[in-house]
């Protein structure tokens, strides 16, 4: 009987440096950030002023909205769900900010107020449907998107309207003349995703996206996790509405609209497990910004912008390709 | 009451899911210090009966008490406040989080600022891992685990709080040996625990405990003091009828003449360090061996799941490489294989049980290339009454059938492939006595009708019944080969640890 106690695994010492490796690559997010890197250096090949303030601004602005999105999007799938209500919360964001333009820094407050309660709203709406009533999640989100886009038309039926000028210009600014106040944001969300990670809770998102029942049998509230992980992605892309209107300076019923199917794109891209249970916030975010600086790239290599899709499509099959084979060695490796 | 403190007390508690009654006026005592066995075949109501206790469902009537104190958990949280732990069949451990982070849910060791502290948590869970004697390594992921690993870490969760009453529901079902769970649950109920202990296997049940409450059709039979009875009263009060059908060795003689149909020759690779074996037709050719000895990794090389560096493999005296189930399916013969773990590599829970047995020949029964619920009612009909799984069951999803049916659907499935060789991965693993005995006569009449059947069992005495010849495995090799009369338990289990005689036969 001692035969097999002492054939089973014993922490080997010195393997430290690898136990790190393995986890940032297989983290997800260390290949989508390696990826990045490489594209960066490559636009700043073919485009000198990539390197300056106002391109590196200009880089963030374009990116924070999607990158917000997909970090609201990566909690409900890690929590093994998926949510389509982004689009509609994005819209409905936009329509209000341009219908509604509220000046000064107190009216962007008042503003970014309403779109994390319109967000917060329609998180604990899906995650009633999803988490209490049992509603599968994507039938249950479509159904919310189609709501929040809906109700976008209602309160704007044609592109138009302005977005406050305190909004517009601050937040797609910088301070102290280098650093973008959009990328701040964007840091911020990380900043408390790091946290968040040190929490029972964000632990219980991943049991709960791995193993519904084993987690339940463990202790842990699956329905809480699920509407933790709505509400949290609602207020994310009520956050990324108040972004793009500051960005777009407009407002637009359908604004949301390609944030839909580019979320799921960046998720998958930041090495986010469509299937739940792996991958990381900061993952997604790096994978958003990895698309919207492929479209730069392309475009400062004289690509023309029909071809975008085609290259975005391949560069993220490939990367998640790569991203499993990864994950494939480490888990061989681990196992002999 | 014989004066023994009663830890508790569940009095007449009924539980129906709609119209299916799961549990009716079951009552059940549990005494301070005891080993209390819970019998019942498959579908008795066991696994809600544990629900109930460890707080997952609630019962719709009835009363617990512990201690004398109204018990009515609402969570499994709460049960554990009550000092009621469990250590689930199913295994309720999260495959993505560690070792460590596994044993401290739902909540974590805490650092500053109360977050959690992924070091601290690693020092419980090693401290944990090391009280109870378990080598793994905290920072390990689940995943990554064996299933007798797993089952180990489950157990030691149960036992790391410190219960009053433990409730261990087949906690050896992926054990071979049972040295070290028994020695946590003597040690335990020395220390006042009582254990509510699920097992099919009664010598198991003889050695640990002392008492055994039967369950029948959800309802609590009677409570036994079980050195009083025999094993056939035992058997009787579960299934109510005699199962008195002794299992009998079949005649092989002239088997060795017959021609081998899947030979294997020095097979190197994962954990085999040189494997050879011989395989004839109508023949059963038994596997023994403890948990990890390679028994796993030379199954799933015969059917190309696990890698090879070096061996070959022949059917029907044909060298054939074998890449995958599907060519093993095609290949001379045909090979089918019966995995171990049901739940996750067998059943496809949410289809039909028809549509899961004949999942593998599909194409086979359509018409025109299209494939009607009937005629996959009509195809699995056939194969389900070999198994003697009951037609009615059919149209139901298979997640819901218990899991004794579960297996005897799998079993189906391997045979309605119409491969001629069976590779069975411990088929009677965690089903009841009246499973078994269909399971068994289904392998017989296969083998009897010419067919061949590998089969490891993590149980001897089924070995010894059922099989013409039994190899022993042990650190990747084969360490022995018994046959006739000196397959009994006395030479297996010398061998099985390690300390046979090099009495290899050819």
């Amino acid at each position: 009987m001692s035969a097999n106690l002492n054939a089973a695994r014993v922490t080997a010492p010195g393997s430290n440096l690898a136990v790190v490796m393995r986890r940032v690559l297989t983290d997800g997010a260390g290949v989508v950030a390696i990826l990045y890197v490489v594209l960066f250096a490559l636009y700043a090949l073919w485009d000198r002023s990539a390197l300056t303030a106002s391109g590196v601004t200009n880089l963030s602005n374009n990116a924070a909205p999607l990158a917000l999105a997909a970090a609201g999007e990566s909690l409900v799938v890690i929590s093994k769900g998926f949510d389509l209500s982004v689009s509609g919360v994005v819209s409905l964001s936009n329509v209000l900010m341009a219908t509604y333009p509220l000046e000064g820094p107190g009216g962007a407050l008042v503003s970014l107020m309403i779109c994390l309660a319109v967000g917060g709203a329609i998180g604990v709406i899906n995650g009633v449907l999803v988490a209490i009533l049992r509603l599968q999640s994507i039938a249950a989100t479509l159904g919310t998107m189609i709501m929040g886009q809906g109700l976008a038309l209602v309160i704007m039926d044609a592109p138009g309207g302005t977005v406050a000028d305190w909004v517009s210009y601050t937040l797609t600014d910088v301070i102290f003349g280098v650093i973008p106040i959009s990328g701040l944001i964007v840091l911020a969300v990380i900043a408390l995703w790091l946290v968040f990670r040190r929490t029972d809770t964000c632990i219980g998102l991943f049991a709960v996206g791995a193993d519904e029942t084993a987690a339940s049998l463990s202790g842990i509230s699956v329905a809480r996790a699920r509407v933790t992980a709505f509400v949290g992605a609602g207020l994310l892309y009520g956050l990324a509405g108040f972004m793009l209107s500051a960005q777009t300076a407009t407002g637009n019923p359908t604004a949301g609209t390609p944030f839909l199917m580019l979320t799921f794109a960046a998720v998958a891209l930041g090495g986010v497990s469509l299937t739940g249970g792996r991958g990381s916030l900061v993952g997604a975010v790096i994978g958003a910004a990895t698309l919207m600086l492929l479209q730069k790239v392309l475009f400062s290599g004289g690509v023309s912008s029909f071809y975008t899709g085609i290259f975005q499509g391949v560069v993220m099959v490939l990367a998640i390709i790569f991203g499993s084979l990864i994950l494939r060695l480490a888990s061989t490796g681990a196992r002999a | 009451m014989s004066g023994a403190v009663c830890a508790l007390d569940v009095r007449s508690v009924s539980k129906s899911y709609g119209a299916t009654v799961a549990l009716q006026d079951v009552s059940l005592e549990l005494r301070a210090g005891e080993v209390h066995a819970l019998l019942g075949e498959n579908g008795a109501g066991k696994s809600t009966l544990v629900k109930v206790l460890s707080g997952v469902v609630k019962p719709n009537v009835g009363t617990m008490r512990i201690g004398g104190e109204p018990y009515e958990p609402h969570s499994i949280v709460d049960a554990r406040r009550r000092a009621v732990a469990t250590a689930f069949q199913e295994l309720s451990l999260v495959p993505n989080l560690t070792v460590a982070q596994n044993l401290s849910l739902p909540q974590q060791a805490k650092g500053r600022l109360g977050l959690v502290s992924g070091a601290a948590t690693q020092k419980r869970g090693a401290a944990i891992l090391n009280r109870f004697g378990l080598p793994l390594s905290s920072s390990a992921l689940v995943a990554d685990l064996t299933l007798a690993e797993r089952q180990r870490l489950e157990i030691t969760r149960a036992f790391a709080c410190d219960p009053k009453v433990l409730i261990l529901d087949e906690p050896t079902a992926a054990l071979a040996e049972t040295d070290w769970l028994f020695g946590l649950v003597r040690q335990a109920t020395a220390a006042g625990a009582a254990v509510l202990y699920i097992s099919h296997r009664l010598a198991e049940v003889r050695e640990l405990c002392q008492r055994a409450t039967v369950l029948r059709n959800g309802r609590s039979i009677g409570t036994v003091g079980l050195q009083e009875v025999t094993d056939h009263n035992i058997f009787e009060m579960m299934v109510g009828r005699s199962q008195a059908e002794e299992m009998r060795r079949r005649a092989t003689a002239g088997a060795s003449t017959r021609a081998a149909v899947l030979e294997a020759e020095a097979l190197v690779g994962g954990s085999l360090k040189n494997v050879s074996l011989k395989l004839r037709e109508g023949e059963i050719l038994g596997v023994a061996g403890l948990e990890g000895q390679g028994q796993r990794a030379l199954f799933r090389a015969l059917v190309g799941l696990a890698p090879l560096n070096s061996g070959s493999v022949k059917v029907d005296g044909a060298p054939v490489r074998l890449s995958g189930p599907d060519v093993a399916l095609k290949t001379g013969r045909g090979i089918a294989f019966l995995p171990e773990e049901r739940k996750t590599e067998g059943i496809f829970p949410a289809l039909a049980t028809a549509t899961n047995i004949v999942l593998p020949v599909v194409g086979r029964i359509g018409r025109a290339g299209l494939v009607s619920e009937r005629l996959e009612r009509d195809a699995a009909a056939g194969s389900s009454s070999k198994v003697d799984l009951s037609s009615r069951y059919l149209d139901f999803r298979i997640g819901d059938l218990s899991g004794g049916n579960q297996q005897k659907a799998l079993l189906a499935r391997a045979m309605q492939t119409g491969a001629r060789i069976l590779l069975l991965y411990d088929p009677t693993r965690g089903v009841d006595v009246g499973t078994k005995q269909s399971i068994y006569a289904a392998i017989r009449s296969f083998a009897e009708s010419g067919g061949a059947v590998l089969l490891y069992s993590s149980e001897l005495p089924e070995l010894v019944h059922l099989v013409d010849r039994c190899l022993v495995v042990y650190g990747g090799r084969i360490l022995a080969e018994a046959s006739g009369a000196d397959i009994n338990e006395r030479t297996l289990v010398a061998a099985l640890t390690g300390h046979a005689a090099h009495e290899t036969a050819a």
